[in-house]
């Protein structure tokens, strides 16, 4: 879990805390590029495509945990 | 005139500058330090850039470090340590660089590959570690790529360096849109040329009659290496807070024609 926090916030770009229960579009780094970094790094990390409709029903930090690692 | 009135100030700001051991960005360190900036300068030359030190002001204030700028690996932690002992980066002159006059039906790909790792690769990469998390002032910076008039004009056997010089120009507006989100500006400066102690030994230079024909083509005549800085030094400060996916020609009117 920890080496996933390290990914997004590198994707994120974001220095200060993240929460799994944190909603990740309310951070001020959420932007088109950080999707597509996050896309990026879930793809080559953790073999996990989403399409854009069902990465869209993902609210918190832990529903893309789960997502990422659900195999 | 109020004194403390300094749009062009570095005070305060951290600038790497890549191939500071001559010529035009060794010029950028000494004139960057004049302006207030502490310096995290690279090079392969270390006794270039010894030499640079000796010339720059407070030079305890400045880190060093002699690299070649394709083992990106090691650059990556050179800059990690220049940040931990320095501070965040403000701003990155790309100036490293080389150049050649070759024929095109005589280039071989082994010649290209080399051009574009040198003069386009390691700027791409430097730039991507230099405003990596931890490593960008949080307030966001400037960075400046070296292009050349030679990246927008043609000329007999410049087509090697010519489109490494063009791929730059190219990468600052792409950079640009994709960095204005964390506030950092990117920029080129396309430089005519300029009377370095490298190039003043060059055929195009030596040569008096070759010289004169490189003059006339200059309206202004040849540029010295502060021209170049002090267009950095705009581009750096925040006199250009607003300016950002553009190409600077200095190069004394060269390009109106």
């Amino acid at each position: 879990m920890e080496k996933f926090k390290e990914l997004l916030a590198e994707a994120l770009e974001r220095e200060d805390e993240i929460k799994m229960e944190d909603e990740f579009r309310s951070y001020d780094e959420w932007s088109s590029i950080a999707y597509l970094s996050i896309i990026a790094f879930m793809d080559e990390v953790y073999d996990t495509q989403l399409e854009e409709a069902e990465f869209k029903q993902l609210k918190t930090v832990q529903d893309m945990y789960n997502a990422c690692t659900k195999k | 005139m109020d004194k403390q009135f300094n749009p062009f100030s570095l005070e305060g700001k951290v600038v790497v500058i890549s191939g500071a051991a001559s010529g035009i960005a060794r010029q950028c360190a000494i004139s960057c330090s004049k302006m207030g900036a502490k310096l995290i300068l690279l090079d392969m030359n270390e006794e270039g850039l010894m030499e640079t030190m000796e010339m720059v002001k407070r030079p305890k204030e400045h880190y060093w470090a002699s690299v070649n700028l394709l083992e990106y690996e090691k650059v990556g932690s050179i800059i990690k340590d220049a940040v931990a002992k320095v501070g965040r980066i403000n701003g990155l002159l790309n100036c490293a660089g080389i150049s050649t006059t070759n024929l095109f039906k005589l280039t071989k790909p082994e010649e290209l590959d080399k051009f574009f790792h040198v003069n386009v690769y390691t700027g791409y990469f430097l730039a991507q570690e230099c405003t990596k998390m931890g490593n960008l002032s949080k307030e966001g910076g400037s960075i400046v790529f070296f292009s050349s008039v030679a990246g927008s004009f043609g000329e007999v056997g410049k087509s090697t360096y010519g489109m490494t010089k063009a791929a730059l120009l190219n990468l600052a507006k792409h950079l640009a849109c994709e960095m204005a989100r964390k506030n950092v500006r990117v920029n080129s400066i396309s430089p005519g040329a300029i009377c370095t102690p490298i190039n003043m030994n060059l055929p195009h230079m030596k040569d008096p009659e070759k010289r004169a024909v490189l003059e006339s083509q200059h309206l202004l005549g040849l540029g010295e290496t502060t021209d170049i800085a002090y267009a950095c030094i705009y581009l750096l400060s925040d006199a250009s807070r607003w300016v950002t996916g553009t190409n600077l020609f200095v190069d004394g009117g060269f390009s109106v024609r």
